[in-house]
């Protein structure tokens, strides 16, 4: 279990983590979300003791990294798969791993066989490519066979079959038990595999609870598609609903899809199509980092600009 | 305990361990033969005064010389390559106190130096005196003062290289790390050199240049520090300067 509290750290004044309070329970995988540059990677190296915070603690297990006799028994970390020696072998590079937590030499061989790299134990990791990187990054963070999981962004780089196997890797390591969290920015691919979300966006807390209930922050939708389009949308929109219109149809918000089909009755509209739109994650995302998210890029309008100077030039 | 494990683990299966071993032997082999062939053919012309000066210890072990580049460079990468790959993050994951890392570093990376400076002042000897055997200036094995000096000459090659990890850690950076001690080993004797001969000696024995010169000689020297107080000095700026490094590496993040 991961706890922190109250972390904060600036960078030459400039805020990388604000005031941040969470706590990452075992038996799930964790999700920790936010837009780049929103204080991921510091959270997760204060954790790891590898940056010191300027206030506020985090604690695996109740004991902070640097009172860990042995850390790597305790917590495995995945934070930059570069950061190997290129020169030595998979194996002699998780041999020292071992050597410097007193884990028998063995574990080595058994954590390459877990990541299946077990055919290229003795290759220079430098000839590795980024996804037997990462690889060799989840191996190093098992060698202690730890009951927590740090991993920052472990998709980064990898193939779809690569991102399968750690996403369902990830899911069984929570089963056993284990404490996992995995940082990502992309959104579609926590929606997969995490059932809890942290949310960050300016290195403060946005939000700390499941997928699910993430998602039902925003606004969920309800498609109508029916013949008395305009009849409909009035009778709706005197009921308090907001209504788009769109071509045969309407996306209703803001009233529940039951109350929607009895106004429908009642100005006695036959209906195609009733349906709740469920929001995205992505969605979810968008809307609630809006405003957190460090560097933003106005939306050009393409297609005005370009319609302008055909003008220009037709005149 | 564990760190040290850790740290020698690292070391073992690397080539350049060996190869720098390799290279401070054959450094210190090749410029004392060079160094003695070339008194050898001169001793012919040298009269009875000088040949009773001729420091034929100090002569044949000249080849120590050479190899603390070697070393310097060994104790330096040692540290700052793991700071260019990263690797460094994840030696402080499986070992969060800095200081140990660099106790640790500091234990293997010196008894590594000092295995290779003790074979490189033995084997430079051995060769030294078998050529100046040609022009009868050796004087063997059982020369007085032999002992102190190939244990002054191991002794500076291991302090060089405890300088080397600390440098190390306080720049962060192989090439900075590395063109430091090339200027002080190298480049400082050249400046010197050329000051005033008052300030040459006042100076001088304060170099790490001349401190070695002296714990490899075989007959002492009045502008100079003895060879032990002048080890003292030197292990004086290598304590300084491993001091400033352990407080860079924990104060300040990777």
């Amino acid at each position: 279990m991961i706890e922190v509290r109250g972390l904060t750290k600036r960078f030459r004044g400039r805020v990388a983590v604000e005031d941040l309070t969470l706590s990452v329970q075992p038996g799930t995988v964790t999700g920790f979300l936010g837009p780049n540059g929103s204080g991921k990677t510091t959270t997760a190296r204060m954790i790891l003791g590898l940056t010191q915070p300027d206030s506020g603690t985090a604690t695996i297990g109740g004991r902070c990294y640097r009172d860990l006799p042995h850390p790597l028994r305790e917590i495995g970390a995945l934070i930059n798969p570069g950061a190997v020696n290129p020169s030595r072998s998979a194996l002699e590079h998780l041999r020292w791993l071992a050597a410097a937590n007193r884990l028998p030499a063995a574990r080595a061989e058994t954590v390459l066989t877990k990541v299946g790299l077990e055919a290229v134990a003795d290759r220079r990791v430098g000839a590795f490519s980024l996804g037997m990187r990462q690889r060799l990054g989840i191996a190093a963070a098992l060698i202690g066979d730890p009951g927590v999981l740090l991993l920052d962004e472990p998709i980064n780089g990898l193939d779809p079959e690569g991102i399968r196997w750690i996403r369902i890797f990830m899911q069984s390591l929570a089963a056993e038990g284990r404490t996992v969290l995995v940082s990502s920015h992309l959104m579609s691919e926590m929606a997969l595999t995490a059932s809890e979300l942290i949310v960050i966006g300016r290195g403060r807390l946005v939000a700390a609870e499941s997928v699910a209930s993430f998602t039902a922050r925003v606004d969920s939708s309800v498609r109508v598609r029916t013949p008395q389009l305009d009849a409909l949308a009035a009778a709706l929109t005197s009921g308090g609903a907001t209504v788009w219109r769109e071509d045969d149809r309407l996306d209703v918000v803001g009233m529940p899809i039951e109350q929607i089909g009895a106004v429908a009755a009642q100005v006695g509209a036959v209906l195609y199509e009733l349906s709740p739109q469920q929001a995205s994650l992505e969605e979810a995302f968008m809307h609630l980092t809006s405003a957190e998210c460090e560097y933003v890029v106005e939306p050009t309008p393409v297609a005005d600009t370009v319609a302008a100077e055909l003008a220009e030039l037709a005149a | 305990m564990s760190s040290l494990a850790m740290e020698w683990t690292k070391l073992r299966p690397l080539h350049k361990t060996s190869r720098t071993v390799a290279t401070a032997i054959g450094l210190a082999v090749t410029v004392s033969a060079v160094v003695a062939a070339a008194m050898a053919a001169h001793g012919a012309h040298m009269s009875s005064t000088e040949r009773s000066h001729f420091d034929s210890i100090g002569t044949s072990l000249q080849g120590v010389n050479a190899a603390v580049l070697a070393v310097a460079v060994f104790g330096v990468l040692c540290v700052t390559r793991e700071y260019a790959t990263g690797m460094i993050t994840t030696t402080f994951l499986a070992q969060p106190s800095r200081l140990r890392v660099l106790a640790a570093k500091l234990g293997t990376h010196s008894a590594v130096a000092c295995v290779a400076g003790a074979v490189a002042s033995v084997a430079a000897y051995a060769v030294g005196q078998a050529l100046l055997g040609t022009a009868g200036l050796s004087v063997g094995w059982g020369a007085h003062q032999l002992v102190g000096a190939l244990a002054g000459g191991a002794i500076y090659l291991v302090l060089i290289c405890v300088w080397g990890v600390g440098i190390g850690a306080l720049t962060r950076s192989s090439s900075t790390g590395i063109t430091w001690l090339a200027s002080l080993l190298v480049v400082a004797p050249v400046i010197v050199q050329i000051l005033p001969p008052g300030v040459v000696h006042a100076v001088g024995r304060w170099l790490p240049s001349q401190i070695g010169m002296r714990a490899i000689a075989g007959r002492p020297d009045p502008h100079s520090f003895g060879p032990w107080t002048g080890l003292a000095v030197l292990g004086g700026y290598v304590l300084l300067t491993v001091a400033a490094g352990a407080w860079r590496m924990v104060r300040t993040d990777p």
